[in-house]
This record gives structure tokens, C-alpha cells and sequence, in this order.
């Protein structure tokens, strides 16, 4: 039997009473919605079926949890710290990262480089494609519609709700990830960092910054 | 944290681009997207169709997704492109700086080459 | 499918009329979290392909802008397996009311990703 402490849904389907292992509460939502409900049967049939494993589903989940979300402030602090890095990233992302140990999977990697004079921020007006495998999962914002809609034709005031404001001798460039390449952006390095070990780099190369919604900055110091 | 470990270098790595062979355009050509609306699965946003724009860079041969989304191997490949485009000459209304762009993969099936004589743009402070 | 001679999916967003953004990141629940997985796990295996998870969205016509991120996935893989003939609609149906029955209010997980990145 597979393990399923890990999975709620499956430990009420194997024991049919209520258990005080559920996950640790937030307010609560209510009962499961219909689509919760249908992607809950939808598994079950499927690993019912032999098609996929309760198992499987639950690596994956932690590799999307545990992994992905932070290899992207890795490669970028990377690049910041060694310039020839930089270049082979800006040339062949994919390659790049791999020569890091970062496996893209089926991410082909195109990173766009921040300067004085360009700004450059990422959409999937379509859908929601995202370089999952260097960044995990996107922000829900970034999947919403109004995202969708409004940065390709109107950037500068969507990076003002995120409080990002940029001169007008600045261009701002909109890449519509639409199809087999996927973006990540290279922030410009903020002064006051000279010095730094990439740890503390990657710290300030917030998810944000790399979907270029916002600039990376030194913390104020509090 | 450690710092990523160096690997060793391998023989190939990986790459993000493909092989384009037989690719139609180049990079610094000059196209229009395909004023054409039918229907079925498309990766070219509509708002982009009858655009004109400048090829960025190729991208190399993809199996065609129009085909793969209805369970087709989508191939032969297709040329895809990335194609640069002024906000201005995509937007009537477009309310930014002139020099603002918007870039997005355009397959190859959906270009044509464009007419007349007009400077493509660019990134520089010059362009 | 429509009568018109444009073509446009409820999908294709880009440039239409659109208001403010919630530049919160919700993060997700524990279901979807399992969903996004599941869909992963299937695309990586050649189960069904993200462009078949794709064009099944857009079929969604209408009633894709009444549904959430997740609710559209959820719909479209559905789409996929019954088309495939991976499970069948009254195999859905019955399994759906199991399921149902199972639940007396489970709270949502916070997701862990949430800590760390300054996000």
C-alpha cells in the first residue's frame, strides 16, 4: 500500500472516520467544491486504473513544493556573480542551467536581461505557460485574467499596481510566453550589494523579480 | 546553503533552441502576421494578427501545437520565430513611450514577408 | 462551435478590456496542489499532452469566464480522460458521489512554498 500520510483525501477514503490529521487549519473553506470533488475522482479512477500511482502524485507535489521554487534565485545569483555565467545564460538558458545541475525537464529557458535602459516583463496571455521547473508554480495573479489582458497592452500601469514605476527613456519590453520557449528575467543588480556571497543575493531575487513585476532592491534596513 | 556544486562537463548539454532547417526567415527580417482568423487550437493571440514586426531570433522547429491539441504528432515541425513588435504598431491607443516592444514566438506557418521600407526596432538608445 | 467567421476563444485575453489585479499571490490548496500533479504527471508521460489540456479549455466557451484557474484544468482534463477513453462519464459520476459522501469540511492546506522567497 502506498504511502498516503501525506495525503488527506486518501487517508478519509482508507479510514471513513474523522480524523483530527488534517491539514493544519486556516479559516475554514467549507465542504469541497464540485471540481475539487472531480479532480479527487478523476485520481482515484486513474491510479484505480494503474495509469498513474498515489505515490507518484505525491513526489511530484513535494518536488514542486520543495525544489523548484528556489533553483531560479540560484541561477540568477549565479549570473550576477560571474560574468561569463551570465552570458552563456542570456545565449542558451536551458544550457546554462543544466550545467549548474539545474534540469529543466521540458522547459526550454529564455532569460532577459534587465539594463539601464530596457525593463523587461513576462506574460502567458493565453494560458498560464511559466517556467515551472526553475521557479515552481506561478503567482495566482499571474494566471488571472486581468493580468493577461492588460500587461501586453498597457505594461506600465499594471507594474505601477506593483508599484514599479519606470521613466519613460526606459523601454519596456513584453514577452508572450505563447508558445515553446518559456522567461525568466535578470534583474539588474542593486548598488550596495558588492561583496555579496550569492546566498544573499538569491534572497533578494524575490519570484517577483524574476517575472520582472518588480525590481530586485536591498532591504531597508529596519 | 552550499553553493551549487560544479558539474562536470558533460559532452552535450541540453539546449533551449532546436534545428531550423530549411527556415524561411531570418533574424532582422521584416514580417506581417497572418491577418486570419479560423478556428481551432492557435498559439497566435489574435491581438497580434495583420501586425507587422521584426524577426528576434529563431527559435528551431517544433511539432505544431494546432495539431498536437488534437492528438496528432504534429509533425513535420515547424519554424518558430521570435518576432519583435513596436507597442505603437500593435496598439492604436498605446499610451507609453514609442520605443516600448512586445515580443512573442510566432510559427512559421503564420508569417509572411512584409513590404516597404521602414527602420525595425531595437533595444539600443540609438534605435 | 460558433457561426462566426472570427475566431476567437475565451482564452485568447490579450488587450481586452480588463480591470485592477489582485497583486496578492493566494497560493494554493492542497487539492490543487494534488491537481496540478496529477496533470504534470500525465503531460510528463505522454498521457495526454498540455496542447490537448490546452484546446480543451478553450472549448470550454462560455463558461470558461465563470470558472477559476483550477476549475478550468480540472474541466478540461476531465474533457481529455472521457475522450480518450481513460474513464467513462458514468464511471465519473459514480465515483464523484463517493467522494462526496467521504467529506464533512476539510480545511484548506497553507501551502509551504508560501515561506521563504519574500513573495
Amino acid at each position: 500500500m502506498s504511502d498516503t500520510s501525506f495525503d488527506y483525501y486518501a487517508r478519509k477514503k482508507h479510514d471513513h472516520g474523522h480524523h483530527d490529521h488534517a491539514p493544519a487549519a486556516g479559516k475554514d473553506e467549507g465542504p469541497p467544491s464540485e471540481y475539487e470533488v472531480m479532480s479527487r475522482a478523476m485520481q482515484e479512477l486513474l491510479e484505480a486504473k494503474g495509469v498513474v500511482t498515489a505515490e507518484e502524485i505525491r513526489r511530484r507535489m513535494e518536488t514542486f513544493e520543495e525544489e523548484f521554487p528556489y533553483r531560479g534565485s540560484r541561477v540568477i545569483a549565479r549570473a550576477w556573480t560571474d560574468p561569463a555565467f551570465k552570458q552563456r545564460l542570456l545565449k542558451d538558458g536551458k544550457a546554462a542551467c543544466a550545467e549548474m545541475g539545474v534540469e529543466l525537464e521540458a522547459t526550454r529557458l529564455i532569460a532577459v536581461e534587465n539594463t539601464p535602459d530596457v525593463h523587461n516583463v513576462i506574460v502567458c496571455t493565453l494560458c498560464s505557460c511559466y517556467p515551472r521547473e526553475l521557479l515552481g508554480m506561478p503567482p495566482t495573479w499571474y494566471k488571472s485574467d486581468n493580468y493577461r489582458a492588460r500587461v501586453v497592452r498597457d505594461p506600465r500601469s499594471v507594474l505601477k499596481e506593483f508599484g514599479t514605476v519606470l521613466p519613460d527613456d526606459v523601454i519596456v519590453r513584453v514577452h508572450d510566453s505563447n508558445a515553446d520557449m518559456r522567461y525568466v528575467v535578470v534583474p539588474m543588480r542593486p548598488a550596495g550589494t558588492e561583496g555579496w556571497s550569492e546566498h544573499k543575493l538569491a534572497e533578494i531575487l524575490t519570484r517577483d523579480t524574476l517575472v520582472g513585476v518588480t525590481v530586485s532592491r536591498v532591504p531597508a534596513k529596519g | 546553503m552550499t553553493r551549487g556544486k560544479r558539474t562536470k562537463p558533460r559532452a552535450k548539454l541540453p539546449s533551449t533552441y532546436n534545428p531550423a532547417p530549411g527556415h524561411r526567415f531570418n533574424v532582422g527580417d521584416r514580417v506581417v502576421i497572418k491577418r486570419a482568423f479560423p478556428p481551432g487550437h492557435r498559439r497566435t493571440p489574435c491581438y497580434i494578427r495583420g501586425k507587422e514586426g521584426v524577426i528576434e531570433r529563431i527559435c528551431g522547429a517544433f511539432p505544431n501545437p494546432e495539431e498536437l491539441a488534437y492528438g496528432f504528432d504534429g509533425k513535420p515541425a515547424k519554424v518558430l520565430y521570435r518576432v519583435r513588435f513596436q507597442q505603437k504598431h500593435v496598439w492604436p491607443d498605446y499610451k507609453g513611450p514609442a520605443r516600448d516592444l512586445i515580443e512573442m514566438e510566432i510559427f512559421e506557418h503564420w508569417l509572411v514577408p512584409a513590404s516597404g521600407r521602414v527602420k525595425p526596432p531595437s533595444l539600443s538608445q540609438n534605435g | 462551435m460558433s457561426d462566426k467567421p472570427i475566431h476567437k476563444g475565451p482564452h485568447d485575453l490579450g488587450g481586452t478590456a480588463a480591470g485592477p489585479i489582485d497583486t496578492t499571490d493566494h497560493g494554493m490548496k492542497f487539492w490543487e496542489r494534488q491537481a496540478n500533479a496529477l496533470r504534470n504527471t500525465l503531460t510528463r508521460r505522454n498521457v495526454v499532452r498540455v496542447d490537448e489540456l490546452r484546446r480543451a479549455a478553450e472549448d470550454l466557451g462560455d463558461l470558461y469566464y465563470k470558472l477559476a484557474y483550477f476549475e478550468r484544468t480540472t474541466m478540461a482534463l476531465r474533457t481529455l480522460l472521457i475522450e480518450k477513453s481513460l474513464i467513462t462519464e458514468a464511471e465519473l459520476k459514480a465515483r464523484m458521489a463517493e467522494v462526496r459522501a467521504r467529506f464533512d469540511a476539510p480545511a484548506a492546506t497553507p501551502s509551504p512554498a508560501k515561506k521563504g522567497m519574500g513573495r
